[in-house]
């Protein structure tokens, strides 16, 4: 079905420029009444060093998109229906290599990428945290698991393989003993001190004061601010060519959201990590985000530059969402709401998802799925009155046949 | 990571390593623990339990060759409790009530240990089989615990107890057959539930692999009901064997609570209460002792269930 195949068509696709490229994802989920299409043949771009905002509201897909990349999604009941996400590290782009596919490649090499080359940020911070691990201790774990070898090169070339082992996490209960008795033991411990001392500055980076002794403390001794400090510590710390924020700072009341804001943006800006900014938060995607893809029911409507978006939306799910934020310029008491509610996505028939709320529906919107149309260089936009210039401007009821797009079929 | 030269040295403090940490939360552990008096009172009882079951080759003369049968003293049936030598009296069968408890005290607490080991064992590893693994071997191993659970405990440890022939091994290899089915469906519960938490999802995200993650997030938050369950188990066991051995499982003779009170039932009601009275109080005290225990530590480890 290339109907909806929404390809991003603003970026070029030999991979110049792009750290990531998700081209048709589907993503479904086997209910009891049949298949729940979470997400339809999503297509978007993530160019290097940008931050791409994707929003929608609740349920429309953004999470189990981003969840995709880290392949999270549980299977079952979730499927991978079908699509890519192309990933560019900079570990094989410096070694001349292409992108990998992140959905197919084995568990060991994802295990290598996850937290290394791509990390995430959760929602909650007071749920991400293990509650029976010290801070440093959950931190060393990214160390631990992806810079052993870094770790273990002050210790030279005579390194007993236990402790070789220990560095890789994966010595037995009985060499744990070892690494205890005396010869081993300064080993082990100057194993553990390098380590330290990169959650240390992994830390003090993300501005937490005395780090030294947040290490020893438990997540339940630190307020929700610090533990996402933490996570975005964590996130960074092997210096990810992507880094997906699940609605980061959600969670967070809103004087520490703002600082926490402040804070990514700024290691952002150091560490020149490219972002997928997942948020339904219009106003916050408009400040931190480069170009904005809005998502509705499993489906990107809309994207393109912040400004081109925020200035000129074309989707009328994008306009209804606009007039639904607060601001300045509204007078009070004009917000208008959505009329409806996001439509049953289980083993849905070809339509324009929008439909049962769009003011502009008419009855190809019911019957066949729109298509990707290019607005401007870098804004698109699917939505059959788009097909039709003149056909936004009309009134609802004088709608114009379609005939162009139902020939096209 | 390019960016440790960036910054200020970083000192961590070296008097509080992760291990003084730990002791620190054990210690934090143990005083909530002995806030509770009823606990205090539980521990005392079970520690002098645990004294008189360590000293007892110490404080009787064991018997020759096997200590944990009782020894027989055929000048002296049913004499009552303050005759010389045998401050408790002595059964029917001439067998000293002291010895008996004492080196009973022994028995008890071998049967407790074993079982509750083996068993939590066996549970912790089928439970997380089933629990982090999910689907057909979920599926597969939870039937096979269905089957263990539709036959009622007791009856179920009896007749296998029976039919391997009265002996305390094949009780407690019975129990340990029986009990651990127990074990598989909490951890089983608690995995399923500490899986789905976002700090598994973390772990993944920072590139752990699925057995580590279970190792150090799943396992370590989902053991604590085990852990009170555990010691809960610890007394009723010790009940559940006593029963056992009183119906005859267990061989004649031995030192052992539940084959005393065996002993001593025909003389009851005849006035001779002390052969099956003191071993009694015993089983009550242990069983006791483990569940105030055991309360006092779900109250600390796990606040969120209430006591049953």
């Amino acid at each position: 079905m290339t109907a909806t195949a929404f390809a991003d068509t603003t970026s070029g696709r030999s991979g110049v420029g792009l750290v990531a490229s998700v081209q048709d994802l589907s993503i479904h989920f086997q209910t009891k009444t049949g298949m729940l299409h979470a997400v339809d043949e999503v297509s978007f771009d993530i160019r290097d060093g940008e931050t791409l905002g994707l929003v929608g509201e609740t349920g429309c897909g953004k999470s189990v998109t981003a969840r995709a990349f880290m392949r999270l999604v549980a299977t079952p009941p979730g499927v991978y229906a079908g699509g890519r996400i192309d990933f560019w590290s900079s570990e094989t782009r410096a070694a001349g290599g292409g992108p990998v596919n992140l959905l197919t490649i084995p568990e060991d090499e994802m295990l290598g990428i996850r937290g290394n080359r791509i990390a995430m940020i959760f929602q909650d911070p007071g749920k991400a945290l293990n509650p029976a691990l010290s801070i440093g201790d959950q931190l060393a774990e990214v160390f631990y698991q992806h810079r052993s070898d870094e770790l273990l090169d002050p210790l030279g070339p005579g390194t007993p393989a236990v402790v070789r082992r220990a560095a890789r996490q994966e010595a037995t209960r009985v060499e744990k003993i070892l690494l205890k008795v005396p010869p081993l033991r300064s080993q082990a411990n100057r194993v553990k001190a390098a380590v330290d001392d990169r959650v240390a500055a992994a830390l003090a980076d993300t501005q937490i004061p005395n780090p030294g002794k947040i290490m020893d403390r438990y997540p339940h001794e630190l307020s929700a601010g610090m533990k996402q400090r933490v996570l975005i510590a964590q996130a960074l710390a092997c210096d990810p060519d992507l880094l997906i924020a699940d609605e980061p700072t959600t969670a967070l009341d809103v004087t520490v959201q703002a600082r926490i804001l402040e804070l990514i943006a700024e290691l952002l800006d150091r560490h020149d990590t490219s972002v997928l900014y997942i948020s339904h938060d219009l106003a916050l995607v408009r400040g931190m985000c480069d170009r904005v893809a809005v998502m509705y029911a499993g489906r990107i409507v809309e994207i393109g530059l912040t400004e081109e978006v925020f200035s000129d939306p074309l989707h009328p799910y994008t306009r209804g969402l606009m007039n639904a934020v607060p601001s300045s310029a509204h007078r009070r008491g004009a917000l208008t709401a959505i009329i409806g509610s996001v439509p049953e996505l289980i083993d849905p028939e070809p339509s324009c998802r929008f439909n049962t709320r769009c003011p502009y529906a008419a009855g190809v919107c019911r019957r066949l799925d729109p298509r990707f149309l290019r607005h401007t260089l870098e804004h698109g936009v699917v939505c059959h009155a788009h097909d039709d210039p003149a056909a936004l401007a009309a009134r609802p009821d004088e709608m114009p046949s379609f005939a162009r797009v139902d020939d096209a079929r | 990571m390019a960016e440790v030269a960036q910054h200020p040295p970083v000192v961590t403090t070296p008097v509080s390593g992760p291990l003084a940490v730990r002791l620190r939360r054990l210690g934090e552990i143990v005083r909530q623990v002995l806030r509770n008096p009823v606990t205090v009172i539980g521990l005392v009882i079970i520690v002098l339990m645990f004294t008189m079951a360590l000293l007892a080759p110490v404080i009787t003369t064991p018997n020759e060759p096997n200590p944990y049968q009782m020894p027989r003293d055929w000048s002296a049936l049913n004499e009552p409790p303050g005759t010389p030598g045998h401050p408790l009296g002595t059964t029917a069968h001439g067998g000293d009530v002291l010895y008996g408890i004492i080196w009973g005290s022994r028995t008890s607490l071998r049967l407790s240990l074993i079982v509750v080991g083996v068993t939590v064992t066996i549970g912790t590893i089928v439970g997380s089989l089933a629990g982090y693994l999910g689907g057909k071997v979920d599926e597969f191993l939870m039937r096979v615990v269905d089957i263990f659970l539709a036959i009622p405990e007791l009856i179920f440890a009896l007749a296998i107890a029976a039919m391997l022939g009265p002996s305390f091994t094949n009780i407690i290899l019975a129990l340990a057959v029986v009990y651990w089915v127990k074990y598989a469906r909490i951890i089983r519960g608690q995995i399923m539930h500490i899986k789905q938490n976002d700090y598994v999802d973390s772990a993944r995200v920072i590139g752990d692999s699925k057995f580590h993650i279970y190792a150090k997030d799943v396992l370590p938050n989902s053991f604590t009901p085990v852990m009170v369950q555990a010691t809960m188990d610890m007394g009723s066991i010790v009940l559940v064997g006593a029963t056992l051995s009183f119906i005859g499982l267990a061989e004649a003779g031995l030192a052992e609570w539940g084959v005393l009170v065996s002993e001593g039932q025909v003389g009851i009601s005849t006035g001779r209460w002390w052969a099956s009275t003191f071993p009694g109080l015993m089983i009550f005290l242990w069983a006791l002792a483990f569940n105030l225990v055991g309360d006092g530590l779900r109250d600390v480890l796990d606040p969120r269930t209430e006591s049953r």
